[in-house]
Parts: structure tokens; C-alpha cells; sequence
């Protein structure tokens, strides 16, 4: 199960995906990433507290839009990933790609 | 035991027959020459009785057996055999009185052997005609028998039997004794008579024919009894009686009452015989929809008949049908009487038709009825909006139309949406069939992709002496992402390899494909590891889709050297026991999953590594499935529980441990939990 939260903060959109990212729901996160990008979202903050769990198809939803946002100049972070989920991204790499944040106090501060 | 082939005893019985006549004539004309001459022939009447017995019996097994033979129990050809029998005993009998009539007061009109040989004819016709025309009224009424009807007929027969020995006892032919057996006789025949199931079955047509043979047969019978009352007059002339028998007596009482009864019962029966057979064709075009549609045939068909059955079932003018093929694009499917223009005419009308609109907008499909309407202009008076429902929802409508008012009735609507129901069973069950010819078909596939991924694992690993390896893997669908491959590059250098895609099912099949085509051959060119995964990379890249990444690690071994340089891309990092210290752990070391970047950035996140093993040291190399496998708590098998499995487990062979692992992995799942992953490994200890 997977539901997917938008909010905007300032400039900011947060998205707060809770439960558990796999290949049958990974398309919904593409989606909600894909219509932030669509409407010119510059800023887009991924509330990790919420998610248990996260598969490669997950990791490779974030993965596909690295160049993309790096080309549009938008900028993705994620904070406060639960540790096994950081773990994941740790072992891929992603961690050095991407900037992952304690919580969210520290990624606006960035 | 003799045992005469059954189909000589039809023969045999016809024969014998013919054979107890002659002896009858004989005995009769003998006793006819005594009397004339006054002489005493000394012959017995009670021979010439049971002569006659003889003859009824072998009559009735030759009928008996010739019916049973002849499989055609048409009503109608029933009746016409016996009508036919009737027919030729009478033009026998006609043909005599013209010969007597054509010999005039000549003698020989007066010859009393010539006079008792035509009387045996005319006693052997009336007894053909009365046995088989029996024997036929049997079958008739045994159609649909009941046990009562059963025992009713064989009562009858017993009765019969015993009439034919009345003459024995007494030869008073309208004694009371007679005239009591003979009512007890006509009772029994009348109880019969009234079984006429046969009746409604047939057409309306066959109904007219049958009228015809019955009354054919009626007057027959009435004629040969005038005649044989005739014969029976003149006593003096015939020295013995043979027609004025209780058997044949009863039987043509039984004859002629079934024949009247057969006869009025048709005939009153003609009126509603139209009702009967419509309800007939109902019934069987409800079987033709219900059968369920053979492979050859398609929804076409069933919508065929369906129109049809419907039509007839209403007296409709004219129909169509239209299915929905999605979203309201209607296409006409069949249509029936009705012309171009009308039919758009009557379409128009329909979706001008408030109630039709609120009808086919209805939200309950499944209990959604025919709903009839009124139409004021035009040639079509009344409308039928059949809806075709399968799995609640409308998948087409069937539009009946009648040039009167009010053409519907409540049984026609009925009847047509049971008609309507069972098509859309039918259809229903024909699409779902093709679904699972399709989805059987996928399968088939599927065990042909499961197949041949299983070719792409190596199904022998290579190995030296200093280390022995085993590896094993699974896929959580019927194909998956996993790889695992050996190389030797050397005598001495032997490279491992353990590749994970992201995702799993058949697109993760297709990239373990891919990245085994890289892999097998970028391993030709001696790479170091690092710079393997920066080939890698780049030649993967140019693969993958977009979201799809794959990790990897790449471990040479040196086997002179007893060295081990490895760089591990984004992959579960490997476990790893140090003999030396007793202890388990997993190999550092940094690196980035395959594919994730796609530029000359990603050399810099490239990370090799070496060092030296030792006797007794083992590697485990596995993917995240086997980490991430969950069990019914939600918690992962884990990185923690895997290392003290090794620890615990490392003097054993490499198969050893990596069963233990396994059974370990699927005790912890649980017992009907799967694996929603694929996971491979592989142990390496070195010797």
C-alpha cells in the first residue's frame, strides 16, 4: 500500500509517500514526481518518514529523474529516511547522487 | 444348448405360421369333406383350436419381433403400417367378393372347399391386421410409459392369452360367461386407451396425416367386421367357427376404441397444437442458446439465433441488434425486415425517447428488464429494448418491433429476456473461454522465457583447487533479474560474477539478458574490476530503459597469488569469514548500481579493492532478495542473521552452508510465505 502527499511550502513541494515503494506501486511515485516537474516545480522535498520500505523499482523511479532535474536546474532532496530505508540508497550509491537529509529542518537549511 | 441366431426366428415364426395355416385348411377341408360325404373324419373341433391358437401366437412373435427390428418409431409411420395392413386385408377381401360376384350362380359360387378355403383367407387377414395393428397401439402406448401403464398392458396381454383358450371351455359365442370375459377384455383395452402422450408431439401437419391414416384405418376395421359378421352368418357352410374367437373379438374392440380415441383426441387437439409448438421451439432454441459456443462458431451465431428465437418467440415484424464495443460506439450487428431508413428512423426515435434514454441509463445492469414502448408515428407501433447484461454491465441491446399496438405480452417479454440472459451466458462464456485459450497461451510463453533464462546461469561453475563454489538462485516470477557467472581468464585468475536488475518479472529478464551479453563480453578483454564496472556502465547505459538500474559485484581471484581484487556497483555488499580471526563480516567498500549514471561522472564513484585470502576463508555473494525476504512481521531476514549464520556454519562444505542459509531464509518467511523477490547466492571457500 502506498499513498502518496503533496504539500506546498513556500517554494517549496513536499511529497510524503507512506508505506511501502515497490515495482506494483512504483508507477504511482513516477507520477507524482513527473506532475511536480510538469507544473515547474523548482524545489521538490521528499518526506521519507513515512515510507517502510523501498525496492529497486523504487530507488529507480528517484534514479531516472537525476539528469533531468540536474538539466532543468530542479532540485530533489529527501529527509528523514527510516535507517533501513537509507541503508538501501547507501548500498546503491544513490546517497552520493542525491541529497539525503536527517529531517526536514536540515534540508531547507541546505 | 442350440442356440438359433436371432435373426432367423422372425423368419422361423413367419414361416411357421404359414405353416400352422395350411395345416389349419387342411384339417378344416378334411373335416368339410367328412361332413359332406357323411363320414365321421374322426377329427376332433379341439385340433382345429388349437391349431388356431398356434396360429395367433406365431402371428403375434413374428409382429413382436418385426417391430422390434424396425427401429423407425415414427407416430406417424406407426399408424401408416398398421393404416397399410387395413388397406391391403380390405382390397383382399374386395377382390374376393368381385370374383364371387363375377362367377355368378355358376357352381363354383357355390363349391362349399373353395367357399372355406377363401373363409381361412379372409380369418388369416383379419388376424394380421388386428395383431400387428395391436402390437403398433402397444408402442404408442408405451411412449413415455409409466410402471402403472406397463403393468396395465401385460394385464391386458395375460387377458388376451387366456381368451384364446375360451373357446375350449365353452363354444356359446354370446354365452355369459363370454360376454363377462369379453366386457372384463374391453375394460382393460379402454384403460389403455386412454394413454395418448403421443399426441401433442406431433406438427400440425403430421397432425392432418395421422387424421387421415386413423380414419383410413377406422373404416378398414369397420368393413372387416361387416364382413367377417357376414361370414360368421352362414353357420352351415363352415363347419367350424373360426372368427367368432374372444381373442380376436377383444382385440378389435381394442383396435377400433384406440383408433376413435387416437382419431378425436387429434382432432380436438388441432386448435392448440400451434401453442404446443411454439412452446416446443422455444424450448429447443433456449437449448441451442444454452449449449455453450463450440469452438468453430462465435458470438455472431449466438446473436443469430438469439434474434431469431426472439422473433419468433414475439411474432415480431422486425429487430436488430447492436453491441456496445466501448464507450457507446454502437455497432449494428444483425438486423432483421427492417430497412436503412426506417431503422435510423427508429434509432432516432429512441434516443429522443425520454424514457428509453432513462432505461439505458439505468445504474442497476443486472436486474435490468425488457422494457417496452410506445411509438405513435410510423409503421412500427410497439418496441421491445432488450438489454444484453453480462457481468453487470450492458454490453448490448436487442430492439424488437411489431407493426400493432401493444404487441408485447407479458409471457413473450418473458420468454425473450430468459432468451436474452442465456445468449449473454453464452457470449460471456465464449469471451472468457478465448481469454483462457489466451492466457494459456501466455503461460506456454512464459515456461518457454523461464526456460531459456535458465540457460543463461552457467550449469557448471569453474574452479581450481584452491577453492571450491557453489551458487543457486530463484525468481519470484517465472522469470527474473538474477546472475551469476565464472570465468577463467587464466590458469590462475578466475573471475566471479553476482548481477541483481532492478525490478523483477519479465522487463528485469530481459536486462539480466542484456547485462550477460556485457558482462561475457567485456570479460575477454582482462579488465580490472574497477575498470570493468566503468565498461560496463557505459555499455549498459546505452540499454536499459530509463528507470532501470542493475548492481553488480566482480571478484578476481589470483589463485598463485592467493589475492582478490573486487569493486562491488550499488550491489548487496558481500559477506565475507576471515579464518584468521574467527569472524564474518562484509567487504567495504564504495561503488554506484550500474546505469544510474549514464556519463563519464560515473568513474568517480568507481571503488576497487584487493586483498589476500586464507585456507578456511568464505564468501558468501548474494542479492538483496535474500536480505530484504520478509517474514510475517514485516521483518527483514537482515544482514545481521545472514552473518551469524556463516560464522556459525563456516567449517562446513560450501553446499552445506549455502543449504543451511536457504532453509534457514524459508523457515524465517514462513511456511506458506513467499519470497516476493528474486534471490541468488553464491559461496566460495577457499581450500
Amino acid at each position: 500500500m502506498l499513498t502518496i502527499d503533496t504539500q506546498i511550502e513556500n517554494t517549496h513541494h513536499i511529497l510524503t509517500p507512506s508505506g511501502e515503494i515497490d515495482a506494483s506501486n512504483s508507477v504511482q511515485l513516477d507520477e507524482s514526481i513527473r506532475h511536480l516537474s510538469e507544473s515547474g516545480a523548482k524545489s521538490i522535498l521528499v518526506d521519507g518518514t513515512q515510507i517502510d520500505y523501498i525496492s529497486s523499482a523504487g530507488l529507480g523511479v528517484f534514479m531516472s529523474y537525476l539528469e533531468d532535474f540536474q538539466e532543468k536546474g530542479v532540485s530533489l532532496k529527501i529527509f528523514g529516511l527510516k535507517p533501513r530505508v537509507y541503508e538501501v540508497f547507501q548500498i546503491l550509491g544513490l546517497d552520493q547522487l542525491i541529497s539525503i537529509f536527517p529531517d526536514k529542518e536540515s534540508a531547507l537549511a541546505q | 444348448m442350440i442356440k438359433l441366431p436371432s435373426v432367423h426366428i422372425g423368419r422361423l415364426s413367419l414361416l411357421l405360421s404359414i405353416l400352422i395355416w395350411l395345416s389349419l385348411l387342411f384339417v378344416d377341408l378334411v373335416r368339410l369333406f367328412g361332413e359332406i360325404n357323411n363320414l365321421n373324419s374322426g377329427i376332433a373341433p379341439a385340433v382345429t383350436w388349437t391349431l388356431e391358437i398356434l396360429f395367433f401366437l406365431s402371428v403375434y412373435s413374428f409382429y413382436t419381433r418385426n417391430f422390434q427390428q424396425n427401429a423407425n418409431n415414427e407416430f406417424l409411420n406407426l399408424i401408416w403400417r398398421s393404416a397399410s395392413t387395413g388397406i391391403f386385408a380390405s382390397a383382399a377381401f374386395l377382390i374376393i367378393q368381385l370374383f364371387y360376384l363375377f362367377l355368378g350362380d355358376s357352381n363354383l359360387a357355390e363349391e362349399p372347399f373353395l367357399k372355406n378355403f377363401f373363409y381361412h383367407v379372409h380369418f388369416a387377414l383379419i388376424t394380421v391386421f388386428l395383431i400387428s395393428t395391436t402390437l403398433l397401439w402397444k408402442k404408442l402406448i408405451l411412449y413415455q410409459k409409466t410402471k402403472k401403464v406397463v403393468q396395465q398392458w401385460q394385464t391386458f396381454e395375460i387377458g388376451l392369452l387366456i381368451a384364446m383358450f375360451f373357446v375350449y371351455f365353452t363354444q356359446d359365442t354370446f354365452g355369459y360367461s363370454f360376454i363377462f370375459a369379453f366386457v372384463i377384455l374391453t375394460i382393460l383395452g379402454g384403460f389403455l386407451s386412454v394413454n395418448l402422450k403421443w399426441i401433442p408431439y406431433l406438427t400440425y401437419k403430421e397432425k392432418w396425416k395421422s387424421l387421415l391414416f386413423l380414419s383410413v384405418i377406422l373404416l378398414t376395421s369397420i368393413y372387416l367386421f361387416l364382413q367377417a359378421n357376414a361370414l360368421s352368418g352362414e353357420r352351415q357352410i363352415y363347419p367350424i367357427n373360426l372368427l367368432d374367437n374372444l381373442f380376436l373379438i377383444a382385440l378389435y374392440v381394442f383396435v377400433f376404441i384406440y383408433s376413435l380415441f387416437s382419431f378425436l383426441v387429434t382432432l380436438f387437439n388441432l386448435p392448440t397444437s400451434s401453442v404446443f409448438e411454439q412452446k416446443l421451439t422455444e424450448a429447443i432454441n433456449f437449448q441451442r442458446l444454452s449449449q455453450s459456443i463450440q469452438p468453430e462458431e462465435n458470438e455472431e451465431n449466438v446473436l443469430d439465433i438469439l434474434l431469431d428465437s426472439s422473433m419468433s418467440a414475439s411474432f415480431a415484424d422486425g429487430a436488430w441488434l447492436e453491441m456496445y464495443q466501448s464507450e457507446k460506439n454502437e455497432s449494428i450487428t444483425q438486423v432483421r425486415w427492417i430497412e436503412k431508413e426506417e431503422l435510423q428512423e427508429l434509432s432516432d426515435t429512441l434516443e429522443s425517447s425520454q424514457a428509453a434514454q432513462e432505461w439505458a441509463s439505468s445504474q442497476k445492469a443486472d436486474t435490468l428488464e425488457p422494457f417496452s414502448l410506445k411509438v405513435k408515428k410510423g409503421k412500427y407501433q410497439s418496441l421491445l429494448l432488450v438489454p444484453l447484461v453480462i457481468n453487470k454491465s450492458v454490453i448490448g441491446r436487442m430492439v424488437l418491433c411489431k407493426e400493432i399496438k401493444d404487441g408485447f405480452n407479458k409471457e413473450m417479454i418473458n420468454i425473450i429476456s430468459t432468451f436474452a440472459r442465456q445468449a449473454s451466458i453464452a457470449v460471456e462464456n465464449h469471451r472468457l473461454l478465448n481469454q483462457a485459450i489466451e492466457n494459456e497461451r501466455y503461460q506456454e510463453e512464459l515456461k518457454i522465457a523461464q526456460r531459456v533464462q535458465k540457460a543463461l546461469l552457467p550449469d557448471r561453475l569453474d574452479h581450481h583447487s584452491s577453492f571450491e563454489i557453489c551458487a543457486y538462485s530463484n525468481a519470484a516470477d517465472e522469470v527474473g533479474g538474477d546472475y551469476y557467472d565464472t570465468f577463467q581468464q587464466a590458469e590462475d585468475r578466475y573471475v566471479l560474477i553476482i548481477g541483481d536488475v532492478s525490478g523483477k518479472g519479465t522487463s528485469a529478464a530481459f536486462h539480466m539478458a542484456q547485462m550477460k551479453g556485457v558482462f561475457q563480453s567485456l570479460i575477454q578483454l582482462n579488465l580490472s574490476p574497477g575498470e570493468f564496472m566503468i565498461r560496463s556502465n557505459a555499455a549498459l547505459s546505452k540499454c536499459l530503459e530509463r528507470n532501470h538500474f542493475i548492481t553488480a559485484s566482480v571478484f578476481e581471484i589470483n589463485t598463485s597469488q592467493k589475492l582478490i581484487r573486487y569493486a562491488r556497483a550499488g550491489h548487496v555488499p558481500t559477506l565475507y569469514f576471515n579464518a584468521k580471526s574467527q569472524k564474518a563480516t562484509y567487504l567495504e567498500s564504495g561503488g554506484l548500481g550500474l546505469g544510474i549514471l549514464r556519463n563519464m561522472q560515473y568513474e568517480k564513484h568507481v571503488d576497487q579493492k584487493e586483498f589476500t585470502y586464507h585456507e578456511g576463508d568464505v564468501m558468501v555473494l548474494f542479492t538483496d532478495g535474500i536480505i530484504e525476504a520478509k517474514n510475517q512481521k514485516a521483518m527483514q531476514f537482515g544482514f545481521e542473521r545472514a552473518r551469524s549464520l556463516l560464522e556459525i556454519n563456516h567449517s562446513l562444505t560450501p553446499k552445506e552452508i549455502q543449504a543451511i542459509l536457504i532453509d534457514t531464509l524459508h523457515n524465517f518467511v514462513g511456511g506458506n510465505g513467499l519470497i516476493d523477490d528474486d534471490y541468488s547466492m553464491m559461496v566460495v571457500k577457499f581450500t
